[in-house]
């Protein structure tokens, strides 16, 4: 009789799993920069850091801090003590609760997304942060804080596996030999650095940093009184401004191509048949599985500098990823650093048989006409307010009136414009919808991917005879304004018949 | 299963169009009136009793509270005419819901995307015997498609019928009222 071998991670897994015992410390460590980063604008904004220092003193401030740490260090054991997981066949089943005991159970065939994070300092102990999301979307999202690489991969396998295998057994029937998962996209460091350039990331590194302003500014003050920077500027004014806005560009370029090689560092894009998996990240190394068969909406998106380098990224959505803004599409299964080419040829590895090469169809004329009135509308209005702000004595009587004549070429301008950005193609069982004006936004789903659908006429359309059609997707809603009334209900048509012939396929 | 894409005959897809709908409850329209007049008779109130500092403007109180009444009472009794032009549907594949006077818009919901139904109401609907329908899908936030104005046998009917679909059954077993 042969002596029992050590325990493979999938027999383990059959019995209750507690966290590695590194995630005590590793939890404190996450929990730690979660909350430094969430309050950092609150204490250095406006001073406000300093001031409670100033009031509390640094002494008592240092033994409250003392007394936090010890009630989080004993917090962190006990949620240690009380979280445990195991798979019951093809069940998740985890409990956990510091004051109140839950138990979570998810079923493989309701698991949509599965993403596994490790940073930097969780790699010497070989631990991940476990993440599971079901069909419900983000806010289903389950999460095991701190477990072995080894256990991560099994439970990743056993739970992918499951929903995977009638299509595998589908794939052997037609005698379709396994495939050894190929690299389909590699970033270079060139195009890595455009996508911090092309990306939106930009906004999101200024919205971070524009709390620090105005305490950097105040601590260069108090700090380095000597540094007479008065003296390092220019004599002329507008030089002045013009150099310190192009610092400030310069800087926030910077940061946002450093920021995109935080989370894209050696980002590699596998195919393995169903499912795409990415891996990247400099210091906090992420891998994302994206099953194409729950896969629901793609987006090309290209920024106004992304258009005119020929940049831009895939955004793959699926069930519950609406909304969050541009922080939150970081977080989601993201393709960086494409070329308009490579975005093509992704986009018909992702949706096979679309060729992006279609044109687009535009929406009625009258739909350009209601622009430039609201446009008009708008801007008479801003200019209005500037006077009355300003006062109609500052500016000469022939400036008004310029201004007030240059409005209407500026909105017939945006109008025609805004008119010729939308557009839309249906591609034998897919849509393509672009939208957007500057920075532009193209969504890509098969007829199928349709979740609701709503049909709106003003009085005025009515009477023109046009209709907007609102298709509501898994990642939000698409909107096809002033489509020709027969053109709005044949789609809404099709796309319905396709979502119920899906379902009976 | 061998995979098959067969084109669909464009011309004999059901017309989302043509769909005949049925009015809600014509207990509506009331209900909706009662419950915008106590909405509006508390901006009023509010409006009139606010204490305002300025002696001037407070002269202007009354006239200010009047305004606002009577745009009050413009949008009860829009609410009003918009109540009766409701409509809703339910056909074999999806839940349809017309609304809006100005702005008439028809909401399609495929009922293999509802995820759970729940009904609601609130003590003015239950005083005239009405229910919400709220109709969820995978994902969402909030209900997708929100169903006002039906009486409550009528609305537990659609309710059942719609959960007969959420389990699988037979949509010929349960009929669509």
């Amino acid at each position: 009789m042969n002596p029992p071998g050590p325990e493979t991670a999938d027999a383990r897994l059959a019995r209750w799993q507690r966290l590695s015992p590194w995630a005590v410390g590793l939890l404190l460590i996450t929990s730690g920069l979660s909350l430094i980063r969430q309050h950092l604008p609150l204490l250095l904004g406006a001073g406000a850091g300093l001031a409670l220092v100033e009031r509390v003193g640094l002494r008592e401030l240092a033994l409250g801090g003392a007394l936090l740490l010890l009630l989080a260090v004993l917090l962190s054991l006990l949620y240690y003590r009380r979280f445990r997981f195991r798979l019951e066949g093809e069940v998740l089943v985890i409990q956990k609760g510091l004051f109140e005991h839950r138990e979570f159970k998810v079923s493989a065939a309701h698991v949509q997304h599965i993403a596994v994070h490790q940073p930097a300092y969780m790699r010497p102990f070989g631990v991940v942060q476990w993440q599971l999301e079901t069909l419900a979307g983000e806010a289903s999202r389950i999460e095991l804080p701190g477990i072995r690489r080894e256990i991560a991969e099994a439970l990743g396998r056993r739970l992918r596996g499951a929903s995977d295998a009638a299509q595998q057994a589908a794939a052997e029937d037609a005698g379709e030999a396994d495939e050894a998962p190929r690299v389909r996209f590699a970033i270079t460091p060139g195009a890595l650095a455009l996508h911090g350039l092309t990306s939106r990331s930009v906004y999101v590194v200024a919205a971070m940093l524009s709390p620090l302003v105005q305490p950097l500014e105040r601590w260069v003050h108090d700090h380095l009184p000597h540094l007479d920077l008065r003296a390092w500027l220019p004599a002329s004014a507008p030089l002045a401004v013009a150099l310190g806005i192009l610092a400030v560009v310069a800087a926030l370029a910077l940061l946002s191509v450093l920021a995109a090689w935080w989370r894209f560092h050696g980002y590699v894009l596998r195919d393995e048949g169903d499912r795409q998996v990415q891996v990247s990240g400099l210091f906090h190394r992420q891998e994302q599985v994206l099953t194409l068969s729950r896969l629901q909406v793609v987006e090309w998106v290209q920024t106004g500098l992304g258009r005119l380098l020929g940049r831009g990224y895939l955004v793959c959505h699926q069930f519950g990823a609406l909304g969050g803004g541009e922080a939150a599409e970081a977080r989601r299964f993201l393709v960086p650093g494409l070329s308009s080419a490579q975005g093509r040829e992704l986009s018909a590895v992702l949706w096979p048989g679309l060729s992006m090469r279609q044109p687009l169809a535009r929406v009625t004329r009258l739909y350009r006409r209601v622009l430039f009135w609201r446009l008009l509308l708008g801007l008479a209005a801003a200019l209005l307010g500037l006077g009355a702000l300003v006062g109609p004595a500052s500016l000469a009587p022939m400036t008004w009136g310029l201004l007030a004549a240059g409005l209407l070429p500026l909105a017939a301008g945006l109008a025609q414009l805004r008119w010729l950005a939308l557009g839309w193609a249906r591609e034998g069982d897919y849509l393509r919808v672009r939208q957007g004006l500057w920075g532009q936004r193209t969504s890509l789903f098969p007829l199928r991917s349709l979740v609701s659908a709503s049909v709106q006429q003003s009085w005025l359309q009515r009477r023109r005879g046009v209709a907007t059609l609102r298709l509501h997707l898994a990642n939000g809603r698409v909107t096809l304004p002033f489509l020709a009334c027969d053109d709005a209900y044949a789609l809404a048509n099709r796309l319905l018949a396709s979502v119920e012939a899906d379902q009976a396929a | 299963m061998p995979f098959t894409n067969d084109p669909l005959d464009l011309d004999s897809l059901p017309a989302l169009e043509q769909a005949p709908l049925t009015p809600v409850s014509p207990r509506l329209a009331p209900c909706q009136a009662v419950s915008l007049l106590g909405r509006w008779a508390l901006v009023t109130l509010l409006v009139l009793f606010f204490p305002v500092q300025h002696e001037a403007a407070a002269e202007w109180q009354l006239v200010a509270a009047t305004a606002v009444a009577l745009v009050g009472l413009a949008a009860v009794g829009l609410g009003w005419v918009e109540a009766r032009r409701r409509a809703y549907g339910v056909r074999e594949h999806d839940l349809i819901y017309r609304r809006g006077l100005l702005v008439r818009r028809t909401q399609v919901l495929p009922l293999v995307r509802l995820q759970h139904v729940e009904t609601l109401s609130n003590p003015v609907e239950r005083a005239f015997g009405l229910v919400r329908l709220a109709c969820f899908t995978a994902g969402g936030r909030g209900a997708d498609l929100l169903l006002e104005g039906l009486p409550a046998s009528r609305a537990e009917a659609v309710k059942q019928h719609l959960l007969a679909r959420l389990e699988g059954t037979s949509p010929s077993s349960s009929e669509a009222p």
